[in-house]
């Protein structure tokens, strides 16, 4: 079957519906009395309706937050370079905002927690911390962060000190409900709080060595560790998914002098 | 495509303005998911490089050129991610084996055929270059115009590329029995 080149054009102009109309009489003469042009046109229409239909896929459900918490993280990563103004604005949350969610999220954990050592007394203690995690964690010494990229959870843990207090700070959104069970070995440092950013409802526990919490969607919360000699500390992190095991990994504070 | 819109978004976005950003990121993540996973066939590296590519997006936003349309911008980043994702993990030669293997058995010919699978396996057996022209006009729905625009090629040039994309994706569409 050799057919005319610019036959051939004119066939896949007709397709891709950019045929002029002079060019369009002309494939139609050609249509009526030319077979080779007929077969090869069938052909291209049957292979166009085939890549045109094509299922349209939707994107992961939690795709967008994971893009916006990787820019955060890039912000974070950058420090206070010439593009971080234009980020700042873009997602920095205002420190009032947080300050009246971390109130509720304090009465909330109140209610929620079932700790050994948590008393009123640390609560006060970590109030003295309100807006310290409504910006964005800037990296350098101090600052230890582990990035999480799973199918199910995505973003950031950061953790760091604030005087006797470390401040371990979740970032991160999910595809659905995900357990994170925070836990360390050394029985002297104990629960002190927990925060969260523009979000309620949250769950959390704490037992002696162990904090548990829940997160569906994108989540900002702050769990507060009382750390009063400043001690170093390794924290498994452990997600779970229905039940199951998905991710693990650790996040080290070392007081300064003792890092590296 | 009828985006008047996406350049003022672009302007806004520079100077800071989060929801203008975040409805780029709304407008544009879908179109882009979906070439990505066309140009890659694989729902992991195309979720990875969609993100990639807004990221470049963000990093890159002082570069951006006012005169020439977001959509083209965006889409060129993300044909060029993909292929260099590609070329990265050595992806190219193992597709086509998988793409071949796909195809093999009679059963998973009919599957495949009632999800569009077999297309877009022989699709991965064509090269870069021509699958990037399907993938605009077919998958992104761009206009020759459009399509040149994105390539930075001339416009007959993109006529001419998605004429042989067609014959070889007929070829290989022939050569196992699927069209």
């Amino acid at each position: 079957m050799a057919i005319d080149p610019k036959h051939v054009e004119l066939i896949n102009a007709d397709i891709d519906g950019e045929i002029s109309s002079a060019d369009r009489i002309e494939l139609e003469a050609l249509l009526a009395d030319n077979s080779d042009v007929q077969a090869l046109h069938a052909e291209l229409s049957a292979l166009s309706e085939s890549l045109d239909s094509l299922p349209d896929l939707d994107s992961p459900p939690h795709l967008k937050h994971t893009i916006l918490a990787s820019i955060s993280q890039l912000q974070q990563s950058q420090g206070n370079n010439g593009s971080s103004s234009f980020l700042q604005g873009l997602f920095g949350a205002p420190a009032l905002k947080y300050a009246a969610t971390f109130a509720a999220g304090a009465i909330l954990t109140l209610s929620l927690i079932s700790s050994d050592r948590a008393s009123q007394r640390a609560f006060d203690d970590v109030t003295d911390l309100v807006g310290t995690i409504s910006d964005p964690v800037p990296g350098g010494p101090g600052v230890h962060m582990t990035q999480i990229n799973r199918k199910e959870i995505a973003g950031t843990v950061t953790l760091r000190s604030s005087g006797p207090i470390l401040i371990v700070d979740f970032d991160l959104v999910s595809s659905g409900p995900v357990d994170i069970v925070a836990s360390y070995s050394d029985q002297t440092i104990w629960f002190n709080g927990f925060a969260q950013l523009e979000s309620s409802g949250a769950s959390i526990s704490a037992q002696s060595g162990r904090v548990t919490m829940q997160i569906d969607g994108k989540r900002r919360y702050a769990v507060f560790l009382h750390n009063a000699g400043d001690r170093d500390i390794t924290i498994n992190l452990l997600f779970m998914s229905n039940g199951e095991a998905i991710y693990s990994t650790d996040i080290e504070y070392a007081q300064p002098g003792h890092a590296g | 495509m009828n985006k008047p819109d996406d350049n003022k978004l672009m302007e806004r976005c520079i100077k800071g303005d989060r929801q203008a950003f975040e409805t780029l990121l709304i407008r544009y993540e879908k179109p882009v998911y979906n070439a990505a996973y066309r140009m890659l066939h694989n729902r992991d590296d195309a979720r990875d490089v969609t993100q990639t590519v807004f990221l470049k997006v963000y990093e890159n936003l002082d570069q951006f050129d006012p005169s020439r349309r977001f959509f083209s911008w965006v889409y060129r980043i993300t044909l060029n991610e993909s292929i260099n994702w590609l070329k990265k993990s050595s992806r190219e030669e193992a597709l086509e084996h998988e793409a071949a293997d796909k195809t093999s058995g009679p059963e998973q010919q009919a599957d495949d055929a009632k999800t569009g699978e077999s297309v877009q396996a022989a699709l991965m057996m064509i090269k870069s270059e021509y699958r990037e022209v399907i993938v605009l006009k077919h998958v992104l729905g761009c206009s020759y115009v459009e399509i040149s625009e994105v390539l930075d090629i001339p416009e007959k040039k993109v006529k001419s590329r998605l004429y042989t994309a067609r014959q070889l994706l007929q070829e290989r569409l022939t050569d196992q029995g699927l069209h």
